[in-house]
């Protein structure tokens, strides 16, 4: 008996112990995590740049952690995932405190902490923030924040120096005519293609809205009212047709988000519309192709030159977070401290507070990792270029749901393969864009 | 001898009452079958059936009545149309080819011969490995730019030294991809049940065609194939609501692309309600084939039991 009541105790010392550790968490358990009161999770992709994730996740947010008092855990997942996972919180009410999206995420405005408190502290520290940032976070129908943004990912040109050299153009093309003219005679001289995707993914969502943007064509105006109506986008329609049928081959039909920077590495096309990730994928793998890709600033075309950003780091602060207060307090350190990101992800992203790098133009001028080392100094102005999806507009639920639904990609590339005319084309995107902007309008949020 | 009479000790009369009655045991080891569809089949269903005349979005977890306005304002846009055509085309292309090859390998796998564990286990490999890591696989297959296939074309001189098909990038070569894929992966399912329906066909009834004098093409029209019909039709049910309303395929392979005409109704409900936020319409969307799928259904099941009887 004795021996029976001398295990019932020490089975209830054990499973009590037990349950109460797992209750309190691994702060009672591990000695160091003892002190932290509050606690903070963070959602992001696993970033493009490992290095990044290496700094942020081992580094960055354990001393902000030991400094507020908070144990901070950081859950990567793939970029593919993040929107179901989104869905997957809301619906359960239930998750993480800051939420990064890669892009503007206006459709959960209502379940989103206004982050008018931080961006306003974020400027009395770091200075106004760029338009693209405030473009890509503001609803101006509802004044609403719905997110923050600290960080973008320009979206360059991308192109071989050697074969544009061939064709008289050593430092690669300024206007999107120089990409027609000089990219058909590189496809006759040399073979390589044009590789700017007509594909139902992201890389071709943004390259068609650059040059939509350039022709001075755009889903919406300033205020938010239907454009995409117009003779310029007709243009840039029958333009991007001839640049298919001049400069690349069915192959972009085929494309992912990936393909590009595959085919560009294997040395197969002329030009591509990308974030700087061909460009260090081929200093890490191809160290020969590297010094044949060079960047371009944003092309001109009819009535402007423009670029649109390639990831736009948004974060949100469900309304439902447990750790409110600590997540708009970590945002603002983090703007603070943007620069030691900015040099973790080896200058993938840019800040939306150019003030938090102010020597970025020196940095990038002189990268060791590049060939040449001031590879990336081409973009030492692409705050100013660089803009949202939307523009000149907001990035709203309705541009949104377009962008998400391909709408635009469909109608480029209808009327480069010749199944519609541009007309054609362009008619049945401006139903289904009118439609879209409709039923957002009646939501509320448009 | 202690022990033994311990054992003949019979169960409680309640107890052993309980477990002799047929309808309460039936009903208690039906219970988790039953619950489980309740929970994770039916309750999804008819949330996603409220969600269609709701006008709920990934944002708004308000559930305000609509109607059936979803249905009315995607039924006219050109894409939806397109994707109910696609989703026809692919679905009843894909099972027509599943039937036939799984009737020539149930066949082939029911001769005797070295190495039919080995081909059965190939066979079954498809259905057993993870469906998202196989359509990657065949992404990069078909890869524009480091498709296998080219590059043996190329290597036999088949085609020129850069040449090749764009295999996802032209629309009847897209959609003969996403068909080809899905049969590969319908494909052993489809077999297996066309064996066991061959299997239990009684050996009397061969051995009396064969002494009638009926050759083998006859045989398995006029006698065989009668004979597996009701197995044909479970097996023809099963291939169909899964091509009508799978998208992993399409999913990691198109995307719906080349502009949209291998786009299906399941991947644009997907891109609809979860990808753009609108889950009411995608919800919609998906709903749309329900009424047509429950009616095959019915009438498949109504015909297999028919043949079954006769």
């Amino acid at each position: 008996m004795a021996g029976e009541r001398l295990s019932r105790r020490k089975f209830i010392k054990a499973t009590g112990g037990g349950a109460l550790a797992a209750g309190l968490g691994a702060n009672i358990i591990i000695p160091g995590r003892a002190r932290a009161a509050k606690k903070l999770k963070i959602l992001q992709w696993v970033h493009f740049v490992p290095a990044y994730d290496e700094w942020f996740n081992k580094k960055y947010i354990k001393e902000w952690g030991e400094k507020n008092d908070t144990e901070v855990t950081v859950d990567n997942i793939g970029i593919a995932g993040i929107a179901a996972r989104a869905a997957g919180e809301v619906s359960a009410q239930k998750g993480h405190d800051l939420f990064l999206f890669n892009w503007p995420p206006p459709t959960y405005e209502e379940q989103t902490v206004d982050m008018k408190d931080v961006i306003q502290e974020c400027e009395r520290k770091a200075g106004k923030p760029i338009d693209l940032a405030i473009k890509s976070t503001y609803n101006p129908k509802t004044k609403k924040y719905f997110a923050f943004s600290p960080s973008f990912t320009p979206d360059p040109v991308n192109y071989r120096q050697d074969l544009f050299g061939q064709v008289g153009m050593p430092n690669g093309p300024r206007t999107w005519d120089d990409v027609r003219t000089g990219g058909a005679k590189v496809k006759k001289q040399a073979g390589n293609p044009v590789g700017i995707g007509l594909a139902q993914e992201i890389d071709t969502g943004m390259a068609m809205r650059t040059i939509m943007y350039s022709f001075g064509s755009h889903e919406q105006d300033a205020e938010g009212n239907f454009a995409l109506d117009s003779k310029n986008t007709l243009d840039a329609l029958k333009f991007v047709k001839a640049l298919f049928e001049e400069t690349m081959t069915p192959e972009v039909f085929t494309w992912d988000a990936s393909s590009n920077n595959r085919a560009m590495i294997a040395g197969k096309i002329s030009l591509a519309l990308n974030a700087i990730s061909i460009t260090r994928t081929a200093e890490k793998d191809a160290p020969d192709m590297s010094k044949r890709i060079q960047l371009t600033k944003a092309l001109r075309g009819p009535v402007r030159a423009i670029g649109l950003e390639h990831v736009m780091d948004c974060y949100v602060v469900w309304k439902f977070a447990e750790n409110i207060e600590g997540a708009k307090k970590f945002l603002v350190d983090y703007v603070e401290n943007f620069r030691l990101g900015f040099l973790a992800g080896e200058f993938y992203d840019f800040p939306c507070y150019p003030k938090t790098v102010p020597d970025l133009t020196k940095l990038i001028a002189n990268d060791p990792k590049a060939h040449p080392p001031d590879k990336y100094k081409v973009l030492d102005d692409v705050l100013n270029w660089a803009t949202n999806v939307g523009y000149p507009g907001y990035s709203n639920a309705a541009i949104d749901e377009i962008f998400n639904t391909w709408v635009l990609n469909v109608m480029f590339a209808k009327a480069a393969s010749g199944s519609a005319t541009p007309e054609e084309a362009l008619k049945e995107a401006v139903a289904a864009s009118k439609r879209v902007f409709a039923k957002w309008k009646e939501k509320g949020l448009v | 001898m202690a022990v033994l009479a311990r054992d003949a000790v019979p169960a409680p009369v309640s107890r052993r009452s309980l477990l002799d009655n047929e309808k309460w045991l039936g009903r208690l080891m039906l219970a988790p079958a039953i619950l489980y569809i309740i929970l994770l089949v039916g309750f999804p269903f008819f949330l996603a059936l409220y969600y269609s005349v709701s006008d709920i979005t990934l944002g708004r977890q308000s559930l305000g009545f609509v109607g059936l306005k979803h249905y009315a304002a995607v039924i006219g846009t050109p894409k939806f149309r397109t994707s109910v055509q696609n989703t026809f085309v692919f679905a009843l292309l894909s099972q027509l080819i599943v039937m036939i090859l799984g009737n020539v390998l149930a066949l082939l796998l029911l001769k005797d011969f070295r190495g039919k564990w080995f081909v059965r286990l190939l066979l079954l490999l498809p259905w057993v490995a993870p469906i998202s890591l196989g359509s990657i696989g065949w992404l990069w297959i078909l890869d524009s730019t480091y498709s296998v296939i080219n590059w043996t074309l190329q290597a036999l001189s088949l085609v020129p030294p850069e040449g090749g098909f764009m295999w996802l990038g032209i629309p009847h070569l897209a959609m003969g991809s996403i068909i080809a894929i899905h049969v590969w992966r319908i494909l052993p399912l489809a077999t297996v049940i066309i064996l066991a329906g061959l299997t239990a066909i009684p050996q009397e009834i061969h051995d009396a065609a064969a002494v009638d004098g009926a050759g083998p093409w006859r045989h398995h029209f006029q006698i065989t194939l009668p004979l597996l019909q009701p197995v044909m039709m479970v097996a023809g049910l099963f291939g169909l609501v899964f091509a009508f309303t799978d998208m992993i395929v399409i999913y990691v392979l198109t995307r719906g692309g080349p502009y949209d005409t291998t786009q299906v109704l399941a991947t644009l409900a997907f891109f609809t309600g979860v990808a753009a936020g609108d889950l009411g319409e995608g919800a919609a969307i998906s709903l749309f084939l329900f009424p047509f799928l429950l009616a095959v259904a019915v009438l498949m099941l109504r015909v297999a039991r028919r043949a079954e009887v006769t």
